[in-house]
């Protein structure tokens, strides 16, 4: 559905995406990972065909980025905002028509949409007299009123309240179960894991990671512990070879790094505490994500000092 | 290159969004009624102000005089044969009594003239109307002492006035233009007014867009040059819809002046015209007036309205390219300032050039591009300036017009998407060599 070729976009001296690949397949929820400034807005917005690439290319549904490729995306931008003098109503149905929907079209569409989101009493007002959490439903509706094949998020929970981004979550879930492609930018490890069933990983520009995010996972075999545990945790402390993430005075997910087992950290457990749980599991996205982008910044650093 | 369907779609927002505000309304409304009140209230302060009359009393030894002048003006004129010159003199200082003159032998000869001893309140009016009074007085008294004939009196009375008219290259005479000098004046800075008044609606739009974040929701919908130019030209569609409605309004208003004139001044309208006579009326009002109303020619109206679409055009472009580089109105006044200096600029010239409009100065200003708007409707104005000079103006206006849109367009689609700063003019100039 989107395949983004070798591409690479500069602005003057600074390199914000490097010679980046990867493919997003039809009807797949994908996930944009990277730490802030990695380049997964620039390469988004290339998509979108709002910035063009000075390499590569990018094919959506096989063609070329274009103006006729923008009428199958629906795009909530990081940076979200309408019009706040504008009507509502009048607001959505200028938006969708943009997209090359007819007046009698888009009026079809944005009364389903408007009343799945208890939204149809507004839109004879203005956009400036809602409150945030109304105007938040109103910009999903912009985004998604003119049927995307495919819809594009740009950190799409950040700014919402619980309730509507539980309600962002069903209608992603919904759109990908009517076979829509969902591609979502994010830094937020937990979201991804739940939904997402590719991912690519971002870091200064460069993709570090791209696949399946279950191949991802098993590549990476077993090497975490977690445990629960009644008594004192400061154990855990005096561990060697490990990394400690998640940790609560009642439960840690261990690291495991080289020359340590996890029958050693289970045997130095029970030394100190009344064992619970113990489970041998696949890492975490957030510890893939920390490892992967802190070695890749250790392979640079050291590279420069060869250098 | 540009999708016409988006285009017009973008361009009905700007320019409906914006034609429906009731800012927009009152403004266009307001204004003709604002040049109306130019234009009446100094008539109606000429026609309305001797409105309190003064009375000045006539000291007069010859006997005369001062009957003629209360015959002009019984309220105004007034003797007491009784009083002293010295009672006269503190009625005068004590406010009973607003002057005197002293009308004897001499001034009847013209070996003196006469002097009016008033309170120093009542400003030129009061004193013309005396001094006409006092003239008028011993003229017809001269007169009637050499018995002079009626015919006589018939071409003294005669007033010739001069008018003028100008020969032109085609041979044709044309009503003299002198009174335009001011239509001229007016007329740049209407232009430099609206430069900036519509300029700044295109950068506020662009500011507004960016700041709401609204767009980049756009721009993955439509090119950003298909956004830049609905908005130049629904905002100009926004301009050329009001400046239509003043032009009417102001043929509507100097239409109906006519009857309007002749209510405000019928009773000297009648008096001097004597008839019905609509035109003589209006002769003699603008005989009256401290300005002239001088014909506009149709040449002129299309001039002014396409050096302004022109001008507009050029602005318009450099202004959206300031907006997309700001965050907000007030700030980086560096840039703003860097697209009014050329809007400001000529406004120091209007003076020079108006006064002499064929002059190598005038003509090399009304060349230059972005001083064309301003500088060549004035010159057009005031003289008839010839077509190729007026035609090579245009062309050099649109070559920049597509030169500036181009540059626009490239700061504008990098300007528009970076958020947290205003950038300066280097970025600016880094901006346009990005692909």
């Amino acid at each position: 559905m989107i395949e983004v070729r070798d591409i690479t976009k500069r602005y003057g001296s600074f390199t914000a995406v490097e010679n980046v690949s990867f493919n997003v397949e039809k009807g797949r929820i994908f996930g944009v990972l990277g730490p802030n400034g990695a380049g997964k807005t620039t390469t988004i917005r290339m998509i979108n065909y709002i910035t063009v690439p000075d390499q590569g290319e990018v094919i959506i549904n096989g063609n070329p980025a274009g103006p006729q490729s923008q009428k199958l995306i629906g795009y909530l931008p990081e940076e979200r905002g309408l019009y706040k003098k504008m009507k509502v109503g009048e607001q959505l149905i200028y938006l969708a028509r943009l997209k090359g929907m007819s007046d009698y079209d888009a009026r079809k569409s944005l009364k389903y949409w408007l009343d799945r989101f208890n939204a149809s009493d507004w839109t004879k007002k203005k956009l400036g007299e809602l409150s945030k959490g109304q105007q938040q439903k109103i910009q999903f509706i912009s985004t998604i009123a003119h049927d995307p094949e495919i819809c594009i998020f740009d950190e799409p929970f950040s700014g919402l309240d619980p309730i509507n981004s539980e309600l962002l979550r069903e209608v992603i879930i919904e759109l990908n179960q009517k076979g829509k492609t969902i591609l979502f930018a994010t830094h937020r490890m937990e979201q991804v894991e739940q939904m997402c069933d590719d991912i690519c990983l971002f870091n200064e520009g460069k993709i570090l990671l791209t696949g399946p995010l279950s191949d991802i996972k098993r590549s990476l075999g077993k090497n975490t512990v977690k445990i629960e545990f009644t008594g004192d945790g400061s154990f855990i402390d005096n561990l060697e070879n490990v990394r400690v993430n998640n940790r609560s005075s009642n439960f840690a997910e261990i690291r495991l790094l080289e020359g340590v087992t996890e029958q050693q950290i289970l045997r130095e457990a029970i030394k100190h505490v009344d064992l619970t749980h113990f489970e041998f599991v696949q890492p975490s996205l957030n510890e893939i994500f920390i490892t992967t982008v802190n070695d890749a910044s250790a392979r640079k650093k050291l590279q420069e000092t060869i250098a | 290159m540009i999708d016409f369907n988006k285009f017009s779609i973008i361009f009905k927002r700007e320019y409906l969004t914006r034609v429906t505000s009731k800012a927009y309304i009152l403004t266009t409304l307001l204004a003709p009624l604002l040049f109306l009140s130019f234009f009446l209230i100094p008539i109606a302060v000429t026609l309305l102000s001797p409105d309190t009359e003064r009375v000045v009393a006539i000291v007069d030894e010859t006997g005369v005089i001062a009957p003629r002048m209360i015959e002009i003006n019984p309220e105004q004129f007034i003797v007491y044969p009784e009083l002293s010159l010295e009672e006269i003199r503190d009625m005068v200082t004590t406010g009973a009594l607003n002057g005197y003159i002293i009308i004897d032998q001499d001034v009847l000869e013209g070996n003196r003239t006469p002097e009016l001893i008033y309170g120093g309140t009542g400003g030129m009016g009061f004193v013309s109307d005396v001094r006409s009074a006092i003239r008028t007085s011993i003229r017809d008294e001269k007169l009637d002492r050499a018995e002079v004939t009626e015919e006589i009196r018939g071409i003294m009375a005669e007033r010739i006035s001069l008018s003028t008219r100008v020969l032109t290259e085609t041979g044709e005479e044309e009503q003299d233009t002198s009174a335009l000098f001011i239509v001229g004046i007016v007329l740049g800075m209407i232009m430099y007014t609206s430069m900036f008044v519509y300029g700044g609606i295109v950068m506020r739009g662009v500011i507004e867009e960016k700041t709401s974040r609204i767009v980049e929701v756009i721009i993955s919908s439509v090119r950003p040059f298909e956004l830049l130019m609905g908005k130049v030209m629904g905002v100009g569609a926004l301009a050329v819809t009001q400046f239509t409605f003043w032009i009417l309004a102001i043929a509507g208003i100097s239409a109906a002046s006519t009857p309007l004139l002749l209510y405000f001044f019928g009773s000297r309208v009648s008096e001097a015209a004597g008839s019905g006579d609509t035109q003589a009326a209006m002769a003699t009002i603008e005989s009256e007036l401290p300005f002239t109303i001088p014909d506009i020619g149709m040449g002129l109206v299309f001039g002014f309205i396409l050096f302004f679409i022109l001008g507009y055009l050029m602005y318009s472009a450099l202004f959206a390219a300031v907006g997309s580089a700001l965050e907000s109105e007030t700030e980086n006044q560096q840039l703003t300032m860097v697209v009014s200096l050329p809007i400001i600029i000529p406004i120091f010239f209007l003076s020079p050039v108006s006064t002499d409009p064929d002059s190598t100065l005038a003509f090399v200003l009304s060349m230059i591009p972005l001083f064309s708007p301003i500088i060549m409707p004035v010159r057009m104005a005031i003289m008839n300036v010839p077509l190729w000079e007026v035609a090579l103006a245009v062309v050099l206006m649109t070559a920049t017009f597509i030169a500036l849109i181009w540059l626009s367009a490239r700061i504008y689609r990098v300007g528009i998407l970076m958020y947290g700063k205003s950038a300066s003019l280097r970025e600016l100039s880094r901006w346009v060599r990005y692909s």
